[in-house]
């Protein structure tokens, strides 16, 4: 990946052709506690996008004075703190929400994606491609959270953005909901749809058996 | 760069550096967006007040939002827990005094900090073992108690501050009562990290509801708990959240705690005895305990 690419690339490539949940699968354990309702998933979203573009351009910055004895250390310090940034900025700002993503947002820390970008690209390439490598695999986590949540919030609860779009029967409407998707197990299935039918479309991403 | 990167000098110049540099931006964070963080929970914890009273979401916004629903129904009072007196004025000196400046009693008195603040401050109090029964160790010795006026100035209803200890977490909420300090109006928590889908299910609006017009005490005795296997129709008994005995108990716990005599039962006594006595004179209702 050393190789030049342009911005536009490294922001667009992980959104399908190497998408870090959907390509790599990396960071699926908050894919799934978080992504019940599309509100959590896009607040969510946000905040891994500017974890790791923040992140990832910030340890560009440093790389050439980083010892490698303690570059892993250096990296989760540097992740750490803009994690705990996000989450002070969201429980000023979007408190409810934060009190619904609770953990998950400091938990961002151990996503393996956003250390997967700092060790994988930032060590090696300029800070403002590791911005966008960091933006790009962003993007790509945000896409599938959206995708999972997106089903997950219109069949578990027939509502949208808490807008309902089904009318459940409790409420006089027709629609049962599907208590299975309120339930983590359900985005493992999502995310393995998500994955079969983009490996349908882009070929070349089929592993090896 | 001359100098060498692995070495040991550039080692400890790299970390020190980063660790000041983000502790820095960090704490810069912290400080800079406290107020509107304080802000956010306060607002929270009104709304949980509201809710705990039988106000619906629509209801508050229809009427002006939390800040002027609350402050325009709700009086706020602070009583010594010991003898159930009006001890605003005790608890702002020892707040003061405690923090070493002016202290907003309204904004910054947070009673689970006060808590656990050195006994010695005045703040605090040890519980001994027995006493103890949910397992928070120390109580704050000044509470703030909510009480819903009617149009006309009458108390409709009181909101008391509780907490206990569950399976992981402590649990933060409000309990709700009628002026006959016997019927409960509600019981929420607005703070707690039970286990999602069993002991998190305190949550769960349906339970909530069953605590809808129980009885607190028969025969001076706290006797309001949760019950595995709850026969309909008791009084006494709200129904266990299966698969979650200890959260359970936990909440039982609590109750019998906060509404008897380490807790809000000395307030409550002088109330009834005020109103009993039916004097105008808050000293005479005093006498009679």
């Amino acid at each position: 990946m050393s190789s030049k690419t342009s911005a536009k690339d490294l922001v667009l490539d992980p959104i399908f052709n190497n998408n870090p949940i959907a390509l790599q699968i990396l960071g699926i354990c908050s894919a799934l506690a978080v992504t019940t309702k599309l509100s959590t998933s896009l607040t969510m979203s946000f905040a891994v996008i500017a974890v790791t573009a923040c992140s990832s351009a910030a340890v560009a910055l440093i790389k050439d004075r980083i010892p490698s004895s303690i570059r892993i250390i250096v990296q989760m310090t540097i992740i750490a703190s803009f994690v705990i940034l996000v989450d002070q900025v969201l429980k000023a700002y979007a408190f409810q929400l934060s009190k619904e993503l609770s953990v998950f947002v400091g938990l961002i820390i151990t996503n393996c994606i956003v250390m997967g970008r700092a060790e994988g690209f930032a060590m090696k390439n300029s800070v403002s491609d590791s911005f966008f490598d960091g933006l790009g695999n962003g993007l790509g986590y945000s896409i599938i959270l959206m995708v999972v949540g997106f089903f997950r919030e219109l069949f578990g609860s027939g509502t949208l953005f808490g807008f309902t779009v089904f009318t459940k029967q409790s409420a006089g409407g027709w629609y049962e909901p599907n208590g299975l998707m309120l339930l983590s197990p359900s985005a493992f299935f999502i995310i393995g749809i998500f994955i079969w039918v983009l490996r349908t479309w882009k070929p070349e991403q089929v592993e090896e058996a | 760069m001359p100098l060498n990167k692995d070495s040991l000098p550039n080692t400890f110049l790299v970390a020190t550096t980063l660790c000041l540099t983000c502790a820095l931006i960090v704490s810069a964070a912290s400080v800079t967006l406290r107020p509107l963080q304080l802000e956010n929970a306060q607002r929270d914890r009104r709304n949980n007040i509201l809710q705990v009273s039988g106000f619906t979401p629509e209801e508050i916004k229809e009427d002006g939002g939390i800040k002027k629903v609350f402050e325009s129904r709700f009086d706020v009072e602070i009583i010594d827990l010991d003898t159930g007196d009006d001890a605003r004025v005790e608890c702002q000196d020892a707040m003061n005094k405690a923090k070493d400046k002016e202290v907003n009693l309204g904004e910054e008195y947070d009673q689970l900090w006060a808590s656990k603040v050195n006994p010695e401050k005045g703040l605090s109090e040890k519980l001994d073992k027995k006493a103890d029964v949910c397992g928070i160790k120390s109580r704050e010795k000044y509470s703030e108690v909510f009480i819903m006026k009617s149009l006309e100035g009458k108390p409709e209803l009181y909101v008391f501050p509780v907490r206990g200890n569950g399976l992981w977490s402590l649990m933060q909420g409000y309990l709700a009562v009628k002026p006959d300090f016997q019927t409960v109006v509600g019981l929420t928590f607005y703070q707690q990290a039970e286990t999602p889908g069993l002991g998190g299910e305190v949550q769960n609006p349906d339970w909530k509801a069953l605590w809808k017009d129980k009885k607190i005490y028969d025969d001076g005795e706290v006797k309001l708990a949760v019950i595995k296997g709850n026969k309909a129709g008791n009084d006494y008994g709200v129904d266990a959240l299966s698969g979650a005995t200890i959260t359970s108990n936990g909440v039982t716990n609590m109750i019998d705690f906060w509404m008897g005599s380490k807790g809000f039962g000395p307030y409550i006594e002088k109330m009834k005895n005020e109103d009993s006595s039916n004097t105008n004179a808050a000293a005479g209702g005093n006498n009679v305990k």
